[in-house]
């Protein structure tokens, strides 16, 4: 087998062993790249999480979890983020995206306000409707882009350091540890074509739980709807701190909605349009003038014409009459 | 009175003014064919020979031949005999009698005499060869001295007979003088056995002198003994008279006119005078050369020539036609062109001529004079100078007139087409194939029906395998495009053999074994006909007269059968389904009746069949078809019957290829082996303003809607109605979520989305938000696209296929094939079936050269013509659906293409532009969330594809078998995942209950009797799992690999590794799966004064590891990995 560096940038290189399989018989190595997870936004964790880069494709919890146990020993792996879930994280709360328009930019507009109310049980309440509200899954498990990255948490700040001491190790005694293996039993859920039968099993989610979702959804989304109104209402004739007040909807005349506000200018241009050509052609001198445009345009045309020509003329073969 | 200012107005404008409004006259046509005639002068450009160096040194060949011709001595009257064998022994020459050479105990000799006068005809005197033309030739005619012949030379090839030994004698001496310069050979003058010319084909020792000199073209000069001008009475080679009598003594009634021997001779005494009318027309018109370039361009690209067996229509005929319609005739019908014309517009005019007048149905007059009363069509398709008393057409047969006719009608309505590209179909493209042309192909073995054609032989004329053509040709029109049985083919036509050249010591090869090809364009309505009704079976002597004339034709077919409302008729039945299967019986039986072919098989053979029997393309298909959309009716029908539905139902569209008659297999329900696959499509309501503002909302009141809509189903239709609500694999909260799936009992299954407009509205907003961040809008865009192809443009997409499906009937099964073609070619996963759709329906409905393909294996050949000559990178394909898209339309469309080129020249957002009215943008079909679909790579390979197997149809011509077509080229891949088809299989059956993992893990269910399987029903597939594997696939190495894959159910998925991902220095976010470079670090520390520290950290790309992810990804899927190289 050939030696790798141990260590790549400022990234300790971690070789993994792939055992081979009947339909690829070739025993492959993967190498991952890891170091201390130095994020730009500092988090309280940083100190005893690493920083994988290049996990495999097939990557699971359970997967690391057992890549850790063999090079540090059980009980120092705590949990792992993967790329595109800490993405999804951020853009994917349902509760968020439940929020109507309106109610999204009142509360970005005083979100310091809203927030400022916020207390642990609220949080823990909203955590539970935003799980009844989401639509099930319909992936056993996901597949992660390739070349992905993932934050490891261990224990506490020493596994860290043991864990780079034992991949240091590796590169000396070439036992490199084997991918997928010591994986508990059952609960990693496998691939191929079960995976692919069990999530067409998962796209046809049992009725009621999927009514229940959706009736969860609703229920949040009148809420939120209601609780955006009252902000407005609250915020109506409130100046903020540099004393604007900001216009909101609701006021003395309920504002007519944006669908027929659109409606309305639709009309408005239309008919301003057919008055507009009730005058085209009544004077004489717009007759001549659009001859003239007219005449301009054909002329224009015609050197157009001839451009396309030398272009053609360019590209050999164009003039040549096929064999 | 006040006119004066203006007039003074006008002589202001001076030179410039005067200029520019002489142009804009000139512009005042439509755009297109302004652009044409551009087109054409810069084709005429392109073509012009330059013969000085083209035919370098042929005048002083020409100048040499002259005199070693006029150096020949003399000789007196020999007797026939004695000239020949002396010829024979003393230089080896065998004279190249027509058939049959002159009687032992002829009582005229034959001499020899310096000839008259020498000159040089054709298009060399008059420059209007082209480059692109097949062999450049100088014909050099020599007029055979009036003493040597007599008056009655006319008569028994007497003449023939005397011009082919002066020919001989010529050949003797020429081969002497010019033995070490070029080859002599013999050959028909235009295939006209009766008249042998001496060819000349210098040596090209002229390629060592001068390397690279392209310029000089490999031409050849024939040698053309002629009659002199007016030495044959003139009245006695009328068309009608019988001059060929020798065969009297065997045959009774030999006082047979003989129409082509007449005009051969007659046109041997033509030659000098038809040189003169064309010196004429060239001086009274200034365009007339050109036109005449323009004509021989347009006929070589139809296959038509001079020669006999090229339709006996060349550029001469050509010339000829123009230059008497450049004089015009006497009548009214006949006026003159002006000679002020242009050379295009000379063009047009001569297609048009040709595009009205049928000449093979009735004579054609040209000139002054009267019309000869005694001119006859039987002998063939008559063009009759009146004033040299020829028949400009007598080369050619009935079949060729016609094709030449319809060609001339399809270029007309090319020409008057003003909106596309009118240029290239009439010059550029080459549209002489027969699996181009015809659906149906025959090839008749000549040497088997060698007792047929010896029993129709008549004397002299143009010999026997004419005269098979000629009675095959008349029989199969009588058979196939009756008008009283109804046109079964549009266009019956035949190509005869052609003759080569031959050495000079030897016979001329006779055509045996040689074969005929009969091409037939079928009418695709009445060719499917099964049952021929005749004329009705009455009392009057009429009718009795017309039934017997029909037993005799048809033979034991026809029998007496009873019609509604009492009619009774001769009638046929033909047993075959498919147009082609009737044709090949109809032809197999009428040939067999008639002539005796086709006993053994060998005798004649079909092709055109082949492509269709790849997919056994079946007219019952069309049936399965309607049961589909019959299905839907109900579907729809069943739905709008709901009562409880909130919102009124206003439209059910279907969106699947099933329900437009375009999908690879026809739709099968209830198949054992999978879940239901449902057939796609939408719902829309009226409109309504309880949709909620917002588009996450909006897409979970979907899925309450569906909700709804499925239990309401189910309630509707107990028992005979399963629905599932499935879940989309979507992204984002804001894209559609949710469909259902609605099962039948019976068997067919829908698939319905819900089509919300405020949805449109909203995501339009959030687009045009300039307040919002830019992925977000980027996101907002891309899933504006998916929700405008799907809801709007689909619908539509599907509503005019249906409609074209039923006016174009090969349009379907030709779709099925191309999309066959691009299954078969592992190509379909990277393009929509609606860009191959439309690309189809395009070469339906702008066919030219020819007219919409009638039948599927025309439109194949056709479509993959379309996409090998399809220029994608500066032209959008423009499918005008409704065939009125304006002119300014297609211009803003080409704008378009070109502003898109402008921004992005690498295409990396827009490859394909496929635009119809409905639909501008050109992208809808050929984008997937933001994302080009095709790839700029994959389509250029669609297109090297599509040009080889064009290559392989013109190469092989008839013969090809067609699955040649089909296979893929495997080796182009780097690596091949190869499925287990068994495995795939297990995928397409799920069930609701069943936990899988159980079950496959231990093997069974626990309790064997209590298998929740029985009688359940399997869930429908949400997506094809092979489809589905790839999606993934793709997503998780969309960088590093691209996939190729082919139908769903193929079993082989191709990949090829991005050649962008290659060795690179190391960084945090990788592309892909990369390894640490080995050895390189090391070499490099040895150096490290000159190494760049951070050039050290090179990583490379893991293809082993990425393979040994895709197989465990894969896991009992993949069956194996097969790489490149091991």
């Amino acid at each position: 087998m050939p030696s790798s560096p141990p260590v790549i940038a400022d990234f300790s290189v971690l070789p993994v062993s792939i055992p081979p399989l009947p339909s690829f018989p070739k025993s492959v190595v993967h190498y991952l790249y890891v170091r201390r997870n130095t994020p730009k936004i500092p988090t309280p964790t940083d100190a005893r999480s690493l920083f994988l880069t290049n996990v495999p494709v097939d990557s699971s919890d359970a997967h690391l979890r057992a890549l850790f146990a063999s090079l540090v020993g059980a009980g120092r792996f705590q949990s792992v983020s993967f790329e595109d879930e800490r993405k999804e994280a951020q853009s994917q709360s349902p509760l968020d995206a439940a929020q109507p328009v309106s109610a999204v930019r009142l509360l970005q507009a005083h979100g310091s306000a809203s927030k400022k109310r916020k207390r642990e049980d609220e949080e823990a309440e909203r955590a539970r409707e935003e799980a009844a509200a989401r639509l099930p899954s319909t992936w056993t498990r996901p597949l992660r882009r390739s070349g992905c990255t993932a934050v490891v948490l261990l224990a506490d700040e020493k596994s860290v350091d043991q864990v780079l001491k034992a991949i240091a190790k590796l590169h000396r005694t070439k036992m490199y540890p084997t991918w997928g293996e010591n994986l508990p039993e059952g609960k990693v859920p496998p691939l191929g074509s079960i995976w692919l039968k069990a999530h067409n099993r998962l796209s046809y989610p049992d009725r009621d739980a999927l009514q229940a979702s959706v009736d969860a959804f609703s229920e949040l989304f009148a809420r939120r709807e209601q609780e955006a109104a009252e902000i407005a209402k609250r915020l109506r004739n409130e100046p903020d701190e540099d004393g604007f007040v900001t216009v909101t909807r609701g006021g003395r005349n309920a504002p007519a909605s944006r669908n027929e506000a659109e409606e309305a200018k639709r009309k408005m241009v239309e008919k301003q349009e057919k008055k507009k050509e009730e005058l085209i052609n009544f004077y004489r001198f717009q007759l001549r003038e659009r001859k003239k445009a007219e005449q301009a345009e054909l002329l224009k045309r015609f050197d157009e014409d001839r451009k396309k020509l030398s272009a053609m003329r360019e590209k050999r073969g164009k003039f040549v009459p096929e064999a | 009175m006040d006119s004066a200012p203006a007039k003074r107005r006008k002589l202001d404008h001076g030179h410039d003014g005067a200029k520019m409004a002489l142009e804009t006259a000139s512009s005042t046509g439509i755009s297109r064919s302004r652009a044409f005639v551009l087109e054409a002068e810069e084709l005429l450009d392109t073509v012009r020979l330059d013969y000085e160096t083209a035919f370098d040194g042929a005048d002083g060949f020409l100048h040499r031949i002259k005199g070693s011709i006029e150096a020949i001595k003399p000789h007196e009257p020999l007797p026939v005999a004695e000239a020949v064998s002396k010829l024979e022994k003393k230089h080896k020459i065998i004279v190249p009698f027509p058939d049959p050479p002159p009687p032992e105990n002829c009582n005229y000799k034959f001499s020899f005499a310096k000839p008259t006068c020498f000159n040089v005809v054709g298009s060399y005197v008059s420059k209007t060869m082209t480059k692109t033309q097949k062999a450049h030739g100088i014909d050099m005619v020599l007029v055979l001295p009036e003493e040597i012949l007599q008056e009655k030379d006319y008569l028994d090839l007497r003449y023939f007979y005397k011009r082919a030994y002066y020919l001989a004698v010529v050949a003797a001496t020429l081969r002497k003088d010019f033995a070490n310069e070029g080859q002599l050979s013999f050959e028909y003058l235009n295939g006209n056995s009766l008249c042998p010319v001496l060819n000349f084909q210098p040596k090209i020792s002229r390629g060592s002198e001068k390397p690279g000199d392209k310029s000089a073209l490999d031409y050849r000069i024939r040698i053309i003994p002629c009659a002199p001008d007016g030495f044959f009475p003139k009245a006695k080679l009328s068309l009608k008279a019988s001059l060929v009598r020798k065969a009297r003594e065997t045959n009774e009634n030999a006082t047979q006119p003989t129409p082509f021997y007449n005009s051969t001779l007659a046109a041997e005494s033509c030659f000098l005078s038809y040189l003169k009318v064309l010196r004429q027309a060239e001086k009274k018109c200034a365009a007339f050369k050109n036109a005449c370039i323009l004509g021989r361009i347009w006929l070589q690209q139809r296959g038509f020539g001079g020669g006999i067996c090229e339709g006996g229509f060349g550029h001469f005929e050509w010339a000829v036609l123009l230059a008497l319609l450049l004089q015009g005739g006497e009548s009214k019908t006949q006026v003159a062109l002006s000679p002020s014309l242009s050379s295009t517009q000379l063009f047009k005019a001569v297609t048009q001529f040709l595009s009205v007048t049928d000449f093979a149905k009735k004579p054609c007059i040209l000139g002054p004079g009267k019309a000869e009363a005694q001119l006859c069509t039987e002998a063939g398709p008559i063009l009759y100078d009146s004033a040299r008393r020829l028949n400009i057409a007598f080369k050619m047969g009935s079949w060729s007139a016609a094709l030449l006719h319809q060609h001339a009608k399809w270029t007309r309505s090319l020409l008057s087409d003003s909106a596309i590209d009118q240029f290239s179909p009439t010059f550029i493209l080459k549209a002489d194939l027969p699996s181009h042309t015809f659906d149906l192909v025959a090839r008749l073995n000549c040497g088997a029906s060698e007792d047929v054609a010896a029993e129709l032989d008549s004397f002299g004329s143009r010999g026997r395998i004419w005269k098979l053509s000629s009675t095959v040709y008349r029989i199969l029109r009588r058979a196939l495009a009756d008008e009283e049985l109804g046109e079964r083919a549009r266009l019956i036509h035949i190509q005869t053999p052609s003759s080569p050249a031959w050495p000079l010591t030897e016979r001329s090869k006779s055509q045996e074994g040689s074969t005929l090809q009969i091409g037939v364009l079928f009418d695709p309505v009445n060719m499917a006909r099964t049952v021929d009704r005749g004329p009705s079976a009455g009392p009057s002597a009429e009718e009795k007269e017309k039934c017997e004339k029909f037993r005799r034709f048809w033979g034991d077919r026809a029998e007496l059968r009873r019609f509604e409302r009492d009619t009774i008729r001769e009638t046929l039945i033909w047993a075959s389904t498919t147009p082609f299967d009737l044709c090949e019986e109809i032809m197999r039986y009428i040939l067999n009746l008639h002539l005796r072919i086709g006993q053994s098989q060998s005798d004649i053979s079909f092709h055109g069949s082949g492509l269709p029997a790849l997919l056994s393309l079946k007219p019952a298909d069309t049936a399965l078809f309607n049961v589909a959309r019959k299905a839907f009716g109900t579907f729809e029908r069943d739905i709008r019957d709901l009562d409880d539905l909130p919102l009124r139902v206003r439209q059910i569209a279907p969106i699947c290829a099933e329900l437009r008659y375009s999908s690879v297999k026809p739709p099968a329900f209830g198949s054992s082996k999978s879940g239901p696959r449902p057939m796609e499509c939408i719902i829309s309501f009226e409109a309504s303003g309880k949709w909620p503002e917002s588009l996450v909302a909006i897409q979970r009141t979907k899925i309450a809607f569906l909700l709804m809509i499925g239990s309401l189903l189910e309630k509707s239709k107990p028992g005979e109605v399963r629905t599932h609500v499935g879940l989309e694999d979507s992204k984002f909260e804001t894209e559609n979520l949710a469909f259902l799936d609605v099962v039948y009992e019976a068997g067919p299954s829908f698939r319905l989305r819900i089509h919300s407009d405020l949805e449109e509205t909203l995501l339009e907003r959030q687009v045009k938000d300039k307040t919002s961040e830019q992925y977000l809008r980027q996101r907002a865009t891309t899933l504006l696209a998916a929700f405008r192809r799907l809801y709007t443009n689909l619908p539509l997409h599907n509503q005019y296929l249906t409609t074209s499906a039923t006016r174009f009937p090969a349009l379907g099964p030709t779709i099925r094939l191309v999309k066959h073609w691009f299954n078969a070619h592992m190509l379909s996963c990277h393009f929509t079936a609606e860009f191959i759709e439309l690309a189809v329906l395009h070469v339906f409905l702008s066919p030219y050269p020819w007219d919409a393909p009638s039948s599927a294996s025309t439109g194949f050949t056709r479509t993959l013509l379309f996409l090998a000559r399809w220029d994608w990178r500066s032209e959008p394909l423009i499918v005008d659906t409704g065939g009125n898209m304006p002119a300014a339309e297609r211009a803003s469309i080409e704008t378009r293409l070109e502003a898109w080129r402008k921004i992005d020249p690498n295409m990396n957002h827009t490859v394909l532009v496929v635009a119809t009215a409905q639909e501008p943008s050109g992208v809808a079909w050929t984008a997937t969330d933001g994302q080009p679909k095709p790839s700029k790579v994959v389509a250029a390979r669609m297109t090297s594809l599509a040009k080889s197997a064009s290559r392989l149809i013109r190469e092989e011509g008839v013969g090809l078998d067609c699955r040649r077509l089909f296979v893929p080229s495997l080796k182009d891949y780097d690596a091949l995942i190869h499925l287990h088809s068994k495995a795939l299989r297990s995928t397409l059956k799920t069930y609701a209950t069943v936990d899988i993992e159980e079950a496959e893990s231990t093997g069974r269910s626990k309790f064997k009797n209590l298998d929740e399987r029985t009688g359940q029903e399997p869930l429908p597939l949400a997506q094809h799992p092979a489809e589905l594997f790839l999606k993934r696939l793709g997503a998780a190495y969309s960088g590093p690999l691209v996939f190729f894959h082919g139908a769903a159910d193929d079993s082989t998925i191709g990949a090829i590794w991005n050649p962008l991902m290659q060795r690179r220095s190391f960084r945090i976010n990788l592309p892909t799966s990369y390894k640490p470079v080995v050895g390189q670090k090391r070499s490099k520390e040895d150096e490290q004064e000159s190494g760049n520290a951070e050039d050290e950290d090179l990583v490379d790309v893991n293809k082993e590891a990425i393979l040994a992810e895709i197989a465990r990804i894969g896991a009992d899927l993949i069956d194996r990995i097969e790489v490149k190289g091991t």
